[in-house]
């Protein structure tokens, strides 16, 4: 059996903690918690964002929050005031440039040299293919929402 | 004095552009290296350029390679911000004639004190 | 995480660091535990503090985790530039027989203010010459991450010149190393600076003493000021912090000392009307 190359656990929490704290600041911290794998993202409202990286190494970053978390997000990283209303242009550029930091991160962290695409974001959960193999995951909170990181390769690379 | 600042995602020029206004710089903005040899083509002469690396048509390091063969482009610093963080992107950037490099994610401080060592914002420290 | 395996926790960081966790700062103390749980194979918080209790290698991994500390390196500048532009070029021009140089980082906590003397050193310092940085902090945990000397990447970002970074780091995962030509020059040591007396410290050309006084009281404050005193070369240079000053000390104490402006920065040097004690034969044959 061949083992995959993956992110360190505590490297996938490092980096998404630091991303966090850098934009989000200290005040509210990011707060882990244990989550059965193969449980589902348990908010009502999601939006989730992936990018894959590819060359040295193959995988994909899947960023998912709950909605509240994601409209916060985007107000905190595009300074809008709290009556400005939110257009989906706003959340994705807010959450496509939060998965576009961590999956950056995550590939200085890989072997290399690799590319990163375009990030992509909708509203919903993410859904991963039956050949993608969860390598690391990362489920916490912040100010009461949930958010979870997670990492997937496919058995052929 | 003036700041160009050059990446793909609008949240993040937001936030650079917020840091380094609130420093009294006068911010433009263009969305890859390409837009930003534009602008400088056009006349738009930055004290400084805050420079993403991955970006479509033209990346931050073509970009660098550009200005830094432009004579009279010789007085503008030009700092990356990039997640790109091995040793090697780093050593390439700055032999490319990046003048200093800050890696994301970053806090306004981090921004701030680069700018001291530059001499752009209060005092540098001994070369 | 269960109150008792908080308190547990507090209880032992405050023994080993002097760090003060109160109940308001808990979850802090779970994300940062979080990591070493999941590679222990723990399934929660509580189960993983209960491994802290009977395991030492475990024990010290959490506190190292603990006590994250960001700061800068070359905090605020101007010291560093004192010390390239004046301090060391005087320190130098009155030893140039032994052509050492010992320098004291007085509260080293994670040690960047030690490392960032040691590249400064490497710049500078000409061939021919050694220096030691002896960096001691009362806390073991931050002196086993300054002989580690390995730092985030949103530390990397604090202050530290680009070119320094290539030039004197390694990357490590997510964090960078120093490289270990500048590791071997710092030498750590526990200290506690509230204690009547720092034996087998030494003597030391040039001491930090940064953002530390004041944490201690008056008369704390002035018996480690005294003791610097001691371990201090006659003509040697204490820098304490950027908005430090030692105004308000009893007549004795405030003769001990002469103050000195460099750029803007002030020095502290024993007070003496007598130029420094030339360096003997005799002297460097007992040395």
């Amino acid at each position: 059996m061949s083992s995959i190359a993956a992110p360190e656990a505590a490297d996938v929490q490092a980096v998404t903690e630091q991303v966090w704290s850098s934009f989000l600041g200290d005040e509210e911290p990011l707060i882990p918690r244990f989550m059965e794998p193969g449980h589902p993202f348990d908010a009502e409202e999601v939006w989730s964002s992936a990018i894959s990286i590819g060359g040295g190494w193959s995988g994909t970053v899947t960023v998912e929050l709950s909605a509240n978390l994601a409209l916060e997000l985007t107000r905190v990283m595009l300074a809008l005031e709290a009556g400005d209303p939110i257009s989906d242009e706003d959340l994705a550029d807010a959450v496509g440039e939060l998965v576009n930091m961590v999956g950056g991160n995550i590939k200085s962290l890989m072997p290399g040299p690799s590319v990163l695409t375009l990030p992509i974001v909708a509203a919903g959960r993410a859904a991963h293919a039956s050949d993608a193999i969860e390598v690391a995951r990362l489920d916490a909170v912040w100010a009461g929402e949930p958010v979870r990181v997670s990492v997937h390769t496919r058995a052929s690379e | 004095m003036k700041a160009l600042i050059i990446d793909d995602s609008r949240a993040m020029r937001s936030i650079l552009r917020r840091i380094v206004a609130g420093l009294d710089f006068e911010t433009f903005e263009a969305a890859n290296g390409q837009e930003a040899l534009d602008q400088l083509n056009d006349g738009l002469m930055p004290e400084l350029c805050l420079v993403d690396w991955n970006m479509p048509v033209m990346d931050g390091y073509t970009f660098i390679t550009s200005v830094r063969a432009n004579q009279g482009w010789r007085n503008i610093t030009l700092m990356m911000v990039t997640t790109e963080s091995e040793q090697g992107q780093i050593v390439k950037a700055l032999a490319a004639g990046a003048h200093e490099y800050v890696i994301k994610p970053f806090t306004p401080d981090a921004i701030v004190e680069k700018l001291e060592i530059l001499g752009l914002v209060g005092r540098g420290i001994p070369a | 995480m269960g109150q008792e395996s908080f308190q547990l926790i507090a209880a032992m960081v405050l023994r080993e660091t002097s760090i003060i966790y109160d109940e308001r700062k808990d979850y802090l103390v779970e994300a940062r535990l979080h990591p070493l749980a999941t590679q222990a194979g723990c399934a929660s918080i509580d189960e993983y503090v209960r491994l802290v209790t009977i395991n030492a290698e475990e024990r010290r991994k959490a506190i190292d985790a603990l006590t994250i500390n960001e700061t800068s390196w070359f905090r605020d500048n101007a010291p560093y530039q004192a010390f390239t532009e004046t301090i060391l070029p005087t320190l130098m021009a009155n030893r140039t027989t032994r052509r050492h140089l010992s320098i004291w980082s007085a509260a080293c906590s994670s040690g960047q203010e030690a490392y960032s003397i040691a590249m400064l050193l490497d710049q500078h310092l000409p061939a021919g010459w050694t220096a030691e940085i002896v960096a001691t902090d009362v806390s073991t945990a931050m002196l086993t991450r300054v002989q580690k000397g390995r730092y985030s990447q949103v530390e990397m970002n604090r202050g530290l010149p680009a070119t320094s970074l290539v030039k004197y780091f390694t990357r490590v995962g997510t964090e960078f190393e120093i490289i270990a030509p500048l590791r071997e020059k710092v030498r750590t040591r526990h200290l506690n600076l509230a204690d009547p007396a720092y034996p087998g410290i030494g003597t030391f050309d040039f001491i930090l003493l940064r953002n530390v006084l004041i944490y201690f009281d008056q008369p704390t404050k002035h018996g480690i000021l005294r003791r610097m005193h001691q371990h201090l070369a006659p003509d040697g240079y204490l820098l304490l912090g950027s908005s430090e000053t030692t105004l308000d000390l009893p007549p004795d104490l405030n003769a001990l000392w002469d103050r000195e402006q460099l750029g803007r920065v002030q020095a502290h040097r024993p007070a003496t009307s007598t130029p420094p004690r030339p360096i003997t034969t005799a002297a460097l044959a007992g040395a």
